[in-house]
């Protein structure tokens, strides 16, 4: 305050107490405020303009331009000078240091009501500047960020008007920014987006819905020619703006639905060739589909299905349809399918053989294969294959017809050829023994008896003797030479390879065959083809029990399965006649027979290939009608 | 001797080739054993065989070849197949081919001696062509 007093006293001496007053409050004020005369001399300053700017005591009375503290504004002299002269306010920024004011310069009237001088106010700017500058910079970078954003974006105003755009915008739709600045969404891309959806949308977004749903805008006319767009939008609030703002996003989906149409019209053409495909392989293989939900028997048919069971395509299929279409011998077979929902294990995969009973009395033969499965409500359900083999069968029936005709014809030869090699063997030494039995005799009768030539002709019988008898040893070791040739083995696959064999067979006698094949059966060592033979033998026993059978369906069940934890067992059931309490225990003994044309030697040889394979053979009775055989073989024989 | 016939035994089986001639003999008749055709062939008995006991099938040269081969050579002997294979289409299909009888094995004394009798009697038997 000294010094200010001491300023005030050489600039202003004598002043009145007001006077005295102002300049205390003058000094008061944070504000550097420096006067000046029209001669551009400083009349006074406050005690700020020391304190801030650092003007000194002798400045007083200075021209302006040489204070020493305002030398870095030199053109305010000059500035000062125009301000009396014209009698208006001016402005000019000033930099002391790292410090920024704002220099106002106001005209002030004397005594006399002429312009008297110039009153300069030092307003720091310094922050504000800081942060106007850092304002700046923050918009360059989002205006970059934006005109690099590829797709376009622009801000429209509460009436819906362009306010701003990037650079994508303008370039899509070919405009500049003065030609859209205020101008309607609307009237772009050859109004494609004048669409009430759009329209009303957007209405809500400015009135405070929060947010769109993507408009799709196809036809829109832009500088890359007719493009699909998606519209999107998002409302913009500022705070301290009451005006609520949208922005709005165009993502240019074109090629995407263009890709999308390609891949539809082809998924539908491959769709609709592989149906097609399916259908001529339906049509020229004789095979037909269905699937069958067994709780609610909802049936679904291939058309080719419909074609075999000669049935107009379309009409619903019930069981009931079926039914006056299959075999009445083998309808049971549908009671069966539906029977496996009570099985312990429920489903299955089943191969069968039908007929079917036209209305012309024609039959046809059917090969369906079904596959069980449940579906998400644990409901079964099959799904089967279904192929007319009527034609197969018949050329089947001829070849087996052929095949057997021959089998005994070569089975005839063959036992000629044999017979006439034993023939030949033995009547060599026959003949032999016959001649010199003769010469012996012939040489022991008359006057004078050759002994001694009987004697080597008897010697000769003896000879030949032996060799006869060496020629049946000799045959007799030839066809009982049979070795074991030992191998790893899946049961399932044996008994498959011989159920493939036997199927026509089966067929022929109207056997209803079923098997029951476990998936995971451990393997076993053993002779494929021995073992092939007894289930040959057992399937064809079964088969020729129920020869006579005619008042129920001749099933038969082949089935393979774990025995215990170190064995397999294979059973083949049948329904045919049974077996008695006394035939039982003779069963297995070679000769023993129950069949007119049988030799007997069918079980006991079987009995005897599991027995070397360290297994056993066995027969029983079950309940209902017919018998069980069974093997079983160990899963790791201590050897044959 | 040379009064007696020679009858000429060709059988690959040795039992045959020691017996026959042998009993061949107790009956009164010369006789000879070959064990092939081949052997017969190269003998210098074929003139004076008057009757030949012939084996059917035989390695090498086979019975109706020799048969063949003599017929070639105009050596007319009778012939009396003898066979182990017991096959009766054999006999008449050899009958028709000239043989006098065809035996089959084992055969009797009796149908022996009737089967020679009959070759020495016959056509080219030593009898027919002395006249």
């Amino acid at each position: 305050m000294t010094t200010q007093h001491v300023t005030l006293e050489v600039g202003w001496t004598g002043l009145h107490p007001a006077a005295i007053d102002l300049t205390n409050i003058f000094d008061a004020v944070e504000v550097p405020i420096v006067v000046v005369q029209r001669d551009s001399t400083v009349v006074g300053f406050n005690s700020a303009a020391v304190d801030v700017l650092g003007l000194s005591p002798t400045d007083t009375s200075r021209r302006l331009r040489d204070v020493a503290a305002l030398a870095p504004l030199p053109s305010l002299e000059h500035q000062c000078r125009e301000v009396i002269t014209a009698g208006v306010p001016s402005r000019a920024d000033f930099r002391d240091g790292d410090t920024w004011f704002v220099v106002r310069m106001s005209p002030y009237a004397g005594s006399d009501g002429e312009v008297a001088g110039t009153v300069l106010t030092f307003t720091n700017v310094t922050a504000f500047r800081a942060t106007m500058d850092q304002a700046i910079y923050e918009r360059e970078c989002t205006k970059a960020i934006l005109n690099t954003v590829a797709e376009p974006l622009v801000v429209l105003s509460g009436d819906q008007r362009i306010q701003s755009a990037n650079r994508a915008f303008y370039t899509l739709f070919g405009v500049s920014r003065d030609e859209t600045q205020g101008a309607s969404l609307y009237e772009l891309g050859n109004r494609a987006f004048d669409l009430a959806p759009l329209r009303r949308q957007l209405r809500k977004l400015l009135a405070g819905s929060r947010r769109l749903q993507p408009v799709e805008v196809d036809q829109v006319a832009t500088t890359e020619g007719q493009r699909i767009l998606v519209l999107d939008a998002r409302p913009l609030s500022f705070p301290g703006h009451s005006e609520r703002r949208v922005l709005v996003t165009f993502e240019d989906i074109t090629v995407r639905k263009q890709a999308e149409a390609a891949k539809d019209l082809r998924s539908e053409e491959e769709l609709r060739r592989s149906e097609a495909f399916l259908a001529e392989g339906q049509r020229l293989s004789l095979t037909g589909s269905f699937s069958w939900k067994v709780a609610t028997d909802e049936i679904t048919w291939s058309e080719e299905l419909y074609r075999i069971y000669e049935l107009e395509v379309g009409v619903p299929v019930t069981l009931d349809l079926i039914r006056t279409r299959v075999h009445p011998e083998d309808v049971s077979l549908i009671e069966k399918m539906k029977m496996v929902e009570q099985l312990p294990d429920g489903g299955d995969d089943f191969e069968w053989q039908y007929r079917l009973l036209m209305p012309d009395q024609s039959i046809k033969y059917m090969h369906a294969v079904a596959h069980a499965i449940r579906d998400h409500t644990d409901q079964l359900e099959y799904i089967a294959v279904v192929q007319d083999v009527t034609a197969r069968r018949r050329s089947e029936e001829a070849l087996a017809k052929a095949r057997s005709e021959l089998a005994k014809v070569s089975r005839a030869m063959s036992l000629g050829v044999l017979t006439a090699s034993i023939a030949h063997e033995v009547n060599q030494p026959l003949s032999g023994i016959i001649t010199n039995a003769g010469t012996c005799l012939r040489m022991l009768d008359g006057d004078t008896p050759d002994v001694e030539g009987a004697r080597e002709t008897a010697r000769r019988i003896i000879r030949d003797g032996n060799r006869a008898s060496d020629v049946i040893t000799r045959l007799r070791a030839l066809y009982s030479k049979e070795e074991l040739t030992l191998e790893r083995l899946d049961l399932n696959e044996v008994a498959r390879q011989v159920i493939a064999l036997s199927l026509s067979d089966l067929q022929r006698n109207r056997v209803v065959l079923q098997s029951q094949l476990g998936e995971d059966l451990p393997l076993i060592t053993g002779d494929r083809i021995q073992l092939q033979q007894v289930i040959l033998n057992l399937l064809r026993n079964a088969c020729d029990a129920m020869a006579e059978v005619r008042d129920r369906p001749r099933d038969l069940v082949i089935r393979a399965e774990r025995e215990g934890g170190d064995r397999v067992r294979l059973s083949v059931r049948d329904a045919g006649v049974g077996i008695d309490c006394e035939s039982m225990n003779k069963l297995l003994d070679a000769f023993y027979t129950t069949k007119s044309d049988g030799m007997g030697i069918g079980l006991s040889v079987s009995r005897s290939i599991i027995e070397r394979h360290g297994g056993r053979l066995w027969a029983e009775r079950h309940e209902g009608p017919g018998a069980t055989f069974s093997f079983s073989i160990p899963i790791d024989p201590e050897g044959p | 001797m040379t009064d007696r016939s020679l009858v000429s035994v060709v059988d690959d089986d040795e039992s045959v080739r020691e017996s026959l001639p042998d009993l061949l003999r107790q009956f009164g008749f010369a006789a000879e054993a070959f064990s092939s055709a081949e052997a017969f062939l190269a003998s210098d008995v074929v003139a004076e065989t008057s009757c030949l006991l012939l084996d059917v099938a035989m390695p090498g040269m086979s019975g109706p070849d020799l048969q063949q081969e003599l017929t070639r050579r105009r050596q007319q002997i009778p012939i009396v197949f003898i066979t182990a294979h017991g096959d009766s289409t054999v006999r008449p299909r050899l009958l028709a081919r000239g043989a006098v009888e065809c035996l089959l094995k084992p055969f009797s004394e009796a149908a022996l001696l009737d089967a020679v009798g009959a070759a020495l009697r016959g056509p080219y038997s030593p009898a027919a062509r002395a006249t």
